[in-house]
């Protein structure tokens, strides 16, 4: 009986949470139009979450073309097809690592201070001392965290990707010596504009980009105002970010393919 | 006032260089950097079979590309496919009897329009047509032509057994094919080595309806398709006695590798047409001449 009551508590605590989440995502887009009065606040925490984490998606984005080259140029080479590495180093990248990996990245990188900062500004009282002040703390703090991830995750994106052709161009074309024309006229004969980098890298950025942002801040806005809250708060959403861009990437492939 | 500027300037920094990844992306690695942006005309060009054509395919003269595949419909009514091409305008001067033919970059690449220039004075103007087109040759149509192709005979009625000696019979396995024109009419029964002449002896099952096989045929072992399974094919030679059960076929060929069934191909191939497997006479140029 106890332990009945205790899962009907989880799903509706789960379900709650979600809901919580849905009203939070209405609550940040109706304080939009009110957050662009702090313009300022958002391009500090694009400087904060997008320019701060460019070290890292290029470094990871230059390992990732380049472990992909030297897979694919070896498991290529046993139908004779090495010289196709280029195209499938790009539209694996494009459709699938790219967005993913800089996704999840983002969540640790980014995610996780959004949400330790909001998190102790609830538990400093600051955000009830906005809202003492008259200053809507959506509008001021949510708003500007989730408007900069939504704005900088696609641009991280196209960063990654460019470094990870960059990293598969330099193993496959300058150590493992495909030829450099084939490598280029092979990606440029397959990679579609509209189908692998306007649906794969871009919208699937972004929707990653809001997915992340939205988990942050709402974790971050909702902490309990311990430190220990806090800290489960960052953990948690590291982990559920993680699960939500996965699901999401299936059913955004799904979708636009 | 100072700090402030900074995360401005990196921020715009970031998004410069985000932009710049994504204008980088968009246009040098997709097919935006083969697509040629400038004005162009179109015609269009019926094919009895397209293939794996796409729209968007290269069009190319001379091995260079002139345009692009605008459009394959069907044409109402009729099992011809009608292809629209559009052409740059540079390349204004294509003679109207001109042929277009749909081939295939490399074995396994994709296809694309050659344009083979005719002779005539007057050239396709847009929305105009050109008559002269060859359709798509499927890789499995050229290979077959050369390779047999067929199922598993069935052996209802018993077999009886034939022994051939080769020097390699590549991946043959037991229980592959055994066929005749392309037929299949029995299997392998046995594969071992000889331990002293140090070949390969097959035993092949053949079915009993398929008594009447002369028995100077040569035999040989084929592989289906491209990367298919490996069968064994007898060629029938002239004789007027059968092959009986225990007997052996002296004129082997052992298996060959796929690059010199290209290369036979490529240089005998079309002049022989369909029948260069099947040949019946010894002096077609594929009929195996004894052992290799």
């Amino acid at each position: 009986m106890s332990a009945q009551t205790q899962y009907n508590n989880l799903v509706l605590q789960t379900l709650a949470q979600i809901g919580r989440c849905g009203l939070f995502l209405l609550q940040i887009l109706a304080a939009i139009p009110l957050s662009l009065r702090h313009v300022r606040e958002t391009l500090r925490q694009l400087w904060f979450v997008g320019a701060m984490s460019l070290t890292i998606i290029m470094t990871c984005g230059l390992f990732v073309g380049m472990v992909l080259g030297l897979q694919l140029y070896h498991v290529l080479a046993i139908f004779g097809g090495s010289s196709a590495t280029g195209s499938v180093v790009a539209l694996s990248i494009y459709r699938e690592l790219g967005p993913v990996v800089t996704a999840l990245l983002f969540a640790g990188r980014a995610g996780t201070s959004i949400t330790a900062e909001i998190g102790l500004m609830r538990a400093t009282d600051q955000i009830a001392a906005m809202e003492m002040m008259a200053v809507d703390p959506i509008a001021y703090v949510a708003a500007p965290r989730f408007l900069a991830g939504l704005i900088a995750m696609p641009l991280l994106c196209c960063v990654f990707c460019a470094m990870g052709i960059f990293g598969g161009h330099l193993v496959g074309v300058n150590w493992l010596g495909i030829d450099n024309g084939t490598f280029w006229s092979n990606m440029t004969a397959t990679v579609d504009v509209w189908q692998d980098i306007i649906n794969g890298v871009l919208w699937k950025s972004t929707a990653f980009g809001a997915v992340v942002a939205l988990i942050a801040v709402f974790q971050g806005y909702t902490t309990p105002p311990t430190s220990e809250g806090v800290a489960y708060a960052t953990t948690r959403t590291v982990v559920a970010s993680s699960i939500a861009i996965l699901a999401l990437d299936f059913v955004l492939t799904a979708f636009l393919m | 006032m100072s700090q402030r500027k900074s995360y401005a300037v990196g921020t715009g920094l970031f998004i410069v260089l985000g932009f710049a990844a994504l204008a980088y992306l968009a246009t040098q690695t997709s097919s935006i950097a083969n697509s040629h942006q400038g004005a162009s005309y179109r015609f269009d060009a019926q094919f009895a079979n397209v293939g794996q054509l796409k729209e968007r395919a290269p069009v190319k003269v001379a091995g260079v590309r002139v345009g692009q595949v605008q459009s394959i419909t069907l044409e109402p009514g009729k099992d011809v496919a009608d292809v629209t091409l559009s052409i740059d305008n540079t390349y204004n001067q294509i003679p109207v009897d001109s042929v277009a033919t749909i081939y295939t970059s490399g074995l396994l690449g994709d296809q694309f329009v050659g344009l083979q220039f005719g002779k005539a004075k007057q050239y396709v103007a847009d929305g105009g047509h050109l008559g002269l087109t060859r359709p798509a040759a499927s890789l499995e149509d050229m290979l077959s032509k050369f390779v047999g192709a067929g199922g598993v005979a069935d052996a209802i009625g018993g077999t009886y057994a034939v022994r051939a000696d080769f020097t390699n019979v590549g991946a043959l396995s037991v229980g592959a094919p055994v066929k005749m024109a392309g037929v299949a009419i029995g299997s392998v029964a046995s594969i071992k080595a000889d331990p002293v002449k140090l070949d390969a002896v097959v035993t092949l099952a053949i079915d009993k309806q398929y008594n009447q096989i002369p028995d100077d045929s040569s035999v040989a072992v084929f592989t289906s398709g491209l990367i298919g399974s490996q069968y064994v094919a007898i060629q029938p030679g002239g004789s007027p006695n059968s092959l009986k059960d225990g007997d052996q076929l002296v004129l082997t060929q052992s298996a060959m590798q796929l690059e010199d069934l290209i290369g036979k191909f490529l240089v005998n191939g079309s002049s022989s047409g369909g029948s260069s497997n099947n040949a019946g006479g010894n002096g077609s140029p594929n009929t195996p001449a004894g052992k290799h």
